[in-house]
């Protein structure tokens, strides 16, 4: 990935309607970092992601995408840059692995939607990535949940883009298939220098795979670091309203912190 | 769900089936003339002097129409199915079909006892069929945005108000019931040069943009967020896929009346052959819809009948659109079963 100047939000204001979600925002990212926003529903957090690929406007404040104004750019240029992988996304019944993965050269080809050689590549190296190529021909609803999620990554990769948004990637996922998504998207970020952001509700998740975790609550953001700061015994009572304890990962010596709610002790 | 190279064999293979279509079209008729002189006449080497006036003059213009309606219709349908996001969406939910049938009642009742209206109806419909898809597009377009949900409700919704105003008109003059019942049901007969010449600049204009929005069309598909996330600007786009669907099917309306069950036929049988992807559903719903409709009007045209009113043995052509709506609907119920579990 070429060098490219991380998205940045100032004094974001952002909402639906009457309703306003985002509250003078300021957040920086930095390259190929993988960055988890947390926060309690209807936080903010998705619309903190809409906002940074202008999938909604901001109502004041600015977002800049390589350093200029992102309402200065067109929506393939976006594209181009910022790849996103909504929360729950669909496709039309049918629609094969590797024809889904192919609309993520949409940004790049011209009137006639020829691939050519790169975005040949682009596809390839995306289905390869994601372990998908067995699959590349299979419709898409005949995919179990895991795989399905893999080719919506895929399809973002193919974009090409040096920025990943991904809102609550391993929700409807069962265990298994929400660390493989979550080491595969790890994976990009080194391999590729990816910078990534995540959406996620598992907030062990958020410990074990983030590099910072941002802490929104009521569209401002709350906390912001690294895991073991952010994510305290404190936090978890304030922003999220459960008891929690401290624990260390033994595999990888990360600190976390384990929600253990009220009941049932 | 099919490889390049099967897709490649299919498109191929309905191709030449139009082709073929297309010359028996053209043989058939009261007087029967074998596919080679067909040709031989079509190539300007005729081997009989009359079979040049009948093919080229007199029967071409018919073939033709049937090969562009078809091509028009099926691709109109495919289009509007994914702006709707529906796979019941067909051309007429366009609102040109009523719209062209209510301007057509409307000029027949209002110069009835004056001289016949001559060659002037096809232009009465296709003003009629453009105002009706407009009427759809406006009235469902809420602060610029179309929603697919909306979008279709509103097309019910005019095409019933559009459909009312033609009765009333009807049973105010019921001296135009007559000539009006075959634009209500479509038909090819005694479609001449001048109703090519109609249809063709919709045609060349159309098929090439609708064809050209497939990539558009494949990013309509996915859930809006994802659509916009790729960098398609979704409202523009459905305005556009729409336009293309209505100035398609009113090109069509205005030269066959509302031809139905073409292009709702024509592109469930594409997605059933060929699966999702509008860059193999387009083109494969236009050529289906060619090969439907030059079947269905060769069965039209072979199976006339004699109407009761007239004394003579005088005898016309069934419209090609109660064809399609006799042998159609179980085809495409035996397609559907076969395709949707």
């Amino acid at each position: 990935m070429n060098d490219f100047e991380p998205i940045r939000l100032a004094q974001v204001s952002a909402g639906y309607g009457q309703r306003m979600v985002l509250d003078g925002l300021d957040l920086e990212l930095k390259q190929g970092t993988i960055t988890a926003i947390v926060g309690p529903n209807g936080s903010g957090k998705s619309t903190v992601i809409r906002a940074m690929a202008r999938l909604l406007p901001t109502r004041s404040g600015v977002v800049l995408l390589d350093g200029q104004d992102i309402r200065s750019f067109g929506s393939r240029g976006i594209a181009r840059l910022v790849s996103v992988l909504p929360q729950s996304p669909s496709s039309p019944p049918g629609l094969t692995v590797r024809e889904l993965v192919e609309l993520g050269r949409f940004p790049h080809t011209g009137l006639f939607g020829r691939l050519g050689a790169e975005g040949t590549l682009a596809v390839e190296s995306a289905l390869t990535l994601t372990g998908l190529t067995d699959f590349a021909e299979r419709p898409l609803d005949e995919l179990s949940g895991g795989e399905r999620q893999r080719a919506w990554v895929a399809l973002a990769l193919a974009q090409g883009a040096s920025t990943l948004l991904l809102d609550e990637p391993t929700t409807f996922l069962d265990v298994r298939h929400q660390f493989e998504v979550l080491d595969l998207v790890t994976s990009l970020c080194t391999s590729r220098g990816m910078t990534v952001v995540m959406v996620l509700h598992d907030l062990v998740h958020a410990a074990n795979y983030a590099d910072r975790v941002v802490v929104v609550d009521s569209g401002r953001i709350v906390a912001d670091g690294a895991p073991s700061a952010v994510l305290t015994v404190e936090l978890m009572r304030t922003v999220f309203g459960v008891a929690a304890k401290i624990f260390t990962n033994p595999e990888s010596g990360r600190m976390f912190c384990l929600p253990i709610g009220t009941g049932r002790s | 769900m099919t490889s390049a190279r099967s897709f490649a064999v299919l498109t191929l293979l309905a191709a030449l089936a139009a082709a073929v279509l297309f010359i028996l079209h053209l043989g058939l008729g009261t007087v029967w003339i074998p596919p080679d002189r067909v040709i031989l006449a079509l190539l300007d080497r005729p081997t009989d002097p009359t079979d040049l006036t009948i093919v080229r003059e007199l029967r071409l213009p018919r073939a033709i129409l049937g090969l562009l309606v078809g091509c028009m219709l099926g691709l109109s349908g495919a289009l509007l199915q994914v702006v709707m996001r529906n796979r019941l969406a067909e051309p007429g939910l366009t609102g040109v079909s009523t719209g062209g049938i209510l301007a057509a009642v409307l000029f027949l009742a209002g110069t009835w006892g004056l001289p016949p209206p001559g060659r002037l109806l096809p232009f009465v419909v296709l003003l009629g069929a453009l105002a009706g898809g407009a009427l759809v597009l406006f009235a469902s377009s809420f602060r610029g945005r179309i929603d697919p949900l909306r979008l279709i409700l509103t097309a019910v919704i005019v095409n019933a108000v559009l459909g009312s105003l033609t009765a009333i008109v009807m049973l105010r003059s019921q001296e135009a019931l007559g000539s009006i019942l075959s634009w209500l049901i479509g038909s090819l007969n005694g479609r001449v040069w001048d109703d090519v010449w109609l249809a063709l600049p919709w045609a060349a204009v159309g098929i090439p943009a609708g064809l050209l929005a497939a990539r558009a069309a494949n990013l309509l598909q996915l859930d809006d967020e994802s659509g916009r996330a790729l960098g398609l600007p979704l409202q523009p786009a459905r305005v556009a896929l729409f336009g293309l669907a209505a100035v398609l099917a009113a090109g069509a309306v205005s030269v066959s009346g509302a031809i139905a069950f073409v292009g709702l036929m024509a592109p469930n049988a594409a997605r059933a052959i060929a699966g999702a992807d509008a860059r193999r559903v387009l083109p494969l719903a236009a050529l289906i819809g060619c090969v439907l409709l030059l079947a269905a009007d060769l069965v039209a045209q072979s199976l006339s009948i004699k109407p009761p009113i007239s004394s003579s043995a005088y005898r016309v052509g069934l419209p090609v659109g109660a064809v399609l709506a006799v042998f159609g609907a179980p085809l495409l119920i035996i397609l559907l079963r076969r395709s949707i579990r």
